[in-house]
């Protein structure tokens, strides 16, 4: 039939048409796809998508290969300050409720309580904790309003469960580890340092939103402690 | 005896009294069929301000669901010294407690100062619970968003076309059958049988100047059209295509998570999931532990699918939710790559975030207000990259970076020193990356 021969180039055009116009699952056409997907595995690379011209077991290897890995065991982070020297040593109390118990009573802050310090632990405190927590630490964040979720402890308050007199090493320590099953551990979003940059922001709101006037004894002699938690 | 005291007195009674009827009834195993709402409220009130970080009413959490405790400590213990002081109650030995004690992983439950009352009060509310309707915001099912609407109208188009010269050619066939009827029934011959192609051009060789006219215009627009299309090969993003969106293995929400809490939304910032933003190249999709922060309390999401979806992330970091513990077998999330970068040209992240203080939508779009599903917003062509770097002001002073910082000194200092260059800078009131050397080649081709 000459009619179906002729629709023929219109039908096509139509079909090449209607591909084009925006499968959301499709990257569209690439120029030169191996300058897009390097066989090298790089961070982050889709695995679905086809590396082209490579044979099927490389496929499958790439596909295989994750790309987000763990530290090599063994090391930790390390840096040259003397001023963070404090910083390299592993954390040295074990996730149990006796280590928490210790690292309250022993474990002291390597960063004075100055207001630079709180200024920075509240540029944290208000990316990682501000939704749970609240503005103010009163356990009255968007995800407990919105979200149901259990309700941190206020650190304004101080009757039980209130945590207006947590310890220093405690809060260290529930940032590390996480407490309870309602916190996490962090200590894979936030370093050793921003960790206790965000323990002083903390004591600054258990403290009604003010700088201590006078620092607990403990604090006020950091550095001397500082260097035995680090001969420790 | 005033009247008002009397009254109070002879509230207090009724209320014992009625606490004394709901003990016996909850006691003897019966649910109580009506709620007395202002015995829940009080109990949900003092839930919130003291139970409820670790104990849900109807689920174990960081300890065990509150429904029915009064009913399984029954006849085993005190339970309101235990709620008040755990410690102290391990100490007499109470077997019950004891075990309790070892199956929920030794936590230590803080002192509570709680009256009789509070504790009636709180253990009704656990029996009685009825979770609350689920907040607005979050909706999965929204309508995407974007130039695929637009989109969608071609092949409609293309359609109607097609109906068009199906319609044509078939009255062009029905025309000359009648044609050559006339022509047998006048006794002539038949007329030629001409194809298409040579009827059109039989028409073109009589009517040369308008062929021509016609001819060009087509050339023109094919021309055109294959050199727009052309300029969309290997884009994603922008305003001139379909926006790359590919489906992913949990169709995490956006909107949900980082939405602004006045839509009901939960309102978590960008980089607490994506925390690399700051510190690397990469802003990082975030390791499945980081979702388990929140998503071990969380098993429930607000919709089947959200519910669904969260078994997943279970099932990837291998966590048991009945037992509350990690199986040990985690398997990976594959996440489909959204943003690609061509090889040979590097994005750094941190430089951006930390040093530019560009906020995450300027590039990323509305991905916390319409986007349900992470899509390519920005075209991420070299144009796009350059055009931004050429106009966009650098924020030099109070960026806490050192670099700005001394630039900026420079330029205050320098200016008066009639430094040509510095000035020259400055004739437009702002130093733009490029000023600063931001369209050299090696700032990006590294």
């Amino acid at each position: 039939m000459t009619l179906h021969t002729r629709s023929l180039p219109a039908l096509s055009a139509l079909v090449i048409l209607a591909a084009c116009g925006g499968d959301p699952n499709s990257p569209g056409i690439e120029y030169m796809p191996d300058m897009y997907r390097s066989p090298a595995v790089e961070a982050y690379v889709d695995y679905g998508q086809d590396p082209y011209y490579f044979e099927d077991s490389a496929v499958v290897a790439q596909r295989n290969t994750q790309s987000a890995r763990l530290p090599v065991a063994g090391t930790v982070p390390f840096s040259q300050d003397p001023a963070k020297a404090a910083l390299n040593f592993p954390y040295p109390y074990p996730n149990t409720p006796e280590g928490y118990e210790q690292a309250g009573a022993e474990l002291r802050a390597p960063l004075p309580m100055t207001e630079a310090n709180v200024e920075q632990g509240k540029v944290i405190y208000e990316k990682f904790c501000v939704h749970c927590h609240g503005p103010k630490g009163e356990g009255d964040g968007s995800v407990v309003k919105n979200g149901g979720y259990p309700v941190p402890p206020s650190y304004t308050k101080a009757d039980p469960p209130g945590l207006k007199s947590l310890p220093e090493g405690k809060i260290f320590h529930s940032l590390t580890y996480g407490k309870n099953v309602a916190m996490g551990s962090h200590a894979s979003q936030l370093t050793k340092e921003e960790r206790w940059l965000v323990t002083r922001y903390v004591q600054f709101l258990q403290n009604g939103g003010n700088m201590p006037g006078a620092l607990p004894a403990e604090t006020a002699d950091t550095v001397a402690t500082d260097q035995d938690t680090a001969a420790n | 005896m005033p009247l008002p005291a009397r009254f109070s007195r002879v509230f207090t009674g009724l209320f014992h009294a009625v606490l004394t009827l709901l003990l016996i009834a909850s006691l003897s195993g019966l649910q109580a069929q009506d709620v007395d709402q202002a015995l829940y409220d009080a109990g949900e009130k003092v839930f919130k301000g003291n139970c409820a970080s670790c104990h849900k009413p109807d689920a174990n959490m960081t300890g065990p669901a509150l429904k029915g405790a009064r009913e399984r400590w029954d006849g085993k213990g005190d339970i309101y010294a235990w709620i008040r002081n755990s410690q102290e109650y391990l100490k007499t030995g109470n077997e019950y407690a004891n075990k309790l004690f070892e199956e929920w992983n030794k936590s230590v439950m803080t002192p509570m100062a709680l009256s009789d009352e509070e504790i009636d009060a709180v253990l009704y509310y656990a029996d009685n619970y009825a979770p609350p309707a689920p907040k607005g915001g979050g909706d999965v099912a929204q309508a995407p968003t974007g130039p695929t609407d637009a989109g969608s109208l071609w092949p409609w188009m293309l359609v109607l076309i097609l109906l068009f010269v199906v319609v044509a050619l078939s009255l062009t066939g029905v025309k000359k059958s009648l044609a050559n009827a006339v022509q047998e029934a006048e006794g002539r011959e038949p007329l030629p049988d001409r194809t298409f192609v040579q009827s059109v051009q039989e028409w073109a060789w009589n009517n040369k100047g308008l062929a021509t006219v016609i001819g060009l215009a087509v050339t023109v627009w094919v021309v055109l059209a294959l050199w727009n299309f052309a300029w969309t090969i290997g884009v994603y993003g922008g305003d001139e295509v379909a926006h790359y969106r590919p489906e992913q293995p949990i169709a995490f929400n956006h909107t949900l998570h980082a939405g602004s809490a006045g839509d009901g939304n939960l309102a978590i910032n960008c980089q607490y999931c994506h925390s690399g933003a700051e510190k690397s190249k990469h802003a990082g999709i975030p390791s499945a532990n980081v979702c388990m922060n929140c998503h071990q309390a969380v098993n429930q999401g607000r919709t089947e699918a959200g519910t669904a979806d969260i078994q997943k992330i279970y099932a990837a970091v291998g966590w048991d939710p009945e037992t509350m513990k990690y199986t040990g077998e985690p398997e990976p999330i594959r996440w489909v790559k959204v943003h690609n970068l061509p090889d040979h040209v590097y994005f750094p992240h941190d430089a951006h975030v930390a040093v530019a203080k560009l906020e995450c939508q300027e590039c990323h779009g509305p991905i916390d207000k319409e986007m349900t599903v992470a899509e390519q917003w920005a075209p991420l062509t070299m144009g796009w990259c350059i055009e931004c770097h050429g106009d966009k002001a650098v924020k030099l002073a109070g960026t806490d970076n050192g670099y700005y910082e001394e630039m900026h000194r420079r330029l205050i200092e320098n200016e008066k020193l009639g430094h040509r260059e510095l000035k020259k800078w400055l004739e437009d009131e702002k130093v733009t990356v490029k000023e600063l050397g931001g369209w050299e080649c090696a700032k990006c081709h590294y």
